[in-house]
């Protein structure tokens, strides 16, 4: 018993920590979306060029350029569902 | 230190009206820096010596250079070049190499040259108490003094969008990590500094005590209209004309009066020379034939 009653009050402890995780983890899930997609935005008006968009002078490009592999990489990644943005927008609203 | 640019439509004298200026004010007891930004580049053949990027004596007080602009673009992307293959993935950076070869064709950086030139110059030889500007034909002109004020329109949307993705990144960490300290995001930060470049740029175009364009121009209808379009496109762009030159006017002939619409603009007349204005001696010469043109003008500091 003197075992079991610290093992039991871990137990919960631990859950309430993975609850606590998880409910911050989803409050944040659609925001964490908004932004990822915000700075789909921004490099899409700074890289542009490079898809074809209008796109601000060069140099404003190219001297941000060397900060923005991240924005860089999800642009590219962003093309490969570009086609399907509904199922898209529906995984991230968890409907269906 | 005052910038004094000289622009007009091509051949209406703009070397030679700047060439004029910068031994008139050497001559007058100033430390005058003649730069030519024409990829024509006149000035080493109106003071018929070889300039090169760094300023080289041709009269005392009075020194010369000339700007590639091709230099200053390799120059330019080969520093963003070599800090993306230190950002970046070795990858990443690979599937880039591709573009940079064609990127030093792309419209806008032969201002963005200009411009980099330009603020180096500035920052080297401050000690000149004049910097004469020989400036390219009209179109890459008027790029290089409008690039200040479009650039910001495009980095005051880019800073508000990227302080809207950085609130938002805030909230997440908050939430997710309990408020631990965020880093700083570098992107930010450079669109901060090229906010104050910018700006700075484009304070010191409109400031006519340290920017004074002067407009040369010709007694003939085509260069009227193109000085009228130029007087325009500044005025758009806040930037005031300092004086405009007639050049080539002719003596004892009649010729059209300056167009009215620059008529509150003080105008410097420069008659027609029938000596080539080439060769330091000949400057000399037409100056000291025709003192009054500049002598009772108000062109100093």
């Amino acid at each position: 018993m003197t075992e079991f009653l610290p093992f039991l009050k871990n137990k919960v402890i631990g859950f309430l920590k993975i609850s606590d995780q998880v409910a911050r983890y989803k409050a944040v899930e659609t925001i964490e979306h908004e932004v990822e997609e915000l700075e789909n935005i921004f490099g899409v008006l700074v890289l542009g060029s490079f898809i074809g968009v209008p796109s601000p002078p060069m140099q404003i490009s190219l001297d941000l350029m060397p900060f923005m592999e991240k924005e860089l990489i999800l642009m590219l990644e962003k093309v490969d569902t570009a086609n399907a943005p509904i199922s898209q927008l529906f995984s991230v609203l968890n409907i269906g | 230190m005052i910038n004094r640019f000289f622009m007009g439509k091509g051949g209406v004298g703009k070397s030679t009206s700047a060439a004029l200026m910068a031994v008139f004010l050497a001559q007058r007891g100033y430390q005058v820096l003649m730069i030519s930004l024409d990829p024509a580049h006149n000035q080493s053949d109106i003071f018929e010596r070889n300039l090169t990027d760094k300023p080289l004596e041709i009269f005392p007080r009075l020194f010369a250079m000339e700007i590639n602009q091709q230099t200053w673009i390799r120059a330019y992307l080969k520093d963003v070049h070599s800090h993306i293959k230190k950002t970046y993935s070795y990858l990443t950076s690979f599937n880039l190499e591709k573009y940079f070869s064609v990127i030093k064709h792309s419209p806008g950086l032969e201002e963005y040259a200009l411009i980099l030139a330009f603020e180096k110059i500035r920052k080297d030889y401050s000690h000149y108490d004049y910097l004469i500007f020989d400036m390219p034909p009209t179109a890459l002109s008027l790029k290089f003094f409008s690039l200040p004020s479009l650039s910001l329109v495009w980095i005051d949307h880019l800073l508000a969008l990227r302080r809207e993705i950085i609130r938002k990144r805030e909230l997440i960490t908050k939430v997710k990590m309990l408020g631990k300290e965020f880093e700083a995001d570098k992107v930010l930060r450079k669109i901060e500094a090229q906010h104050h470049q910018y700006q700075t740029l484009k304070d010191t175009f409109e400031d006519t005590e340290q920017t004074q364009l002067f407009l040369v121009l010709n007694p003939d209808k085509l260069s009227h209209a193109e000085s009228l379009r130029i007087f325009n496109s500044l005025r758009e762009i806040d930037i005031q004309l300092f004086h405009a030159v007639y050049n080539k006017r002719p003596v004892d002939e009649y010729c059209a009066d300056i167009d009215p619409v620059f008529g509150h603009i003080p105008v410097l007349n420069f008659p027609f020379s029938k000596i080539p204005l080439i060769g330091l001696t000949n400057l000399q010469n037409f100056l000291n034939t025709n003192k009054s043109v500049l002598e009772n003008q108000k062109i100093f500091l």
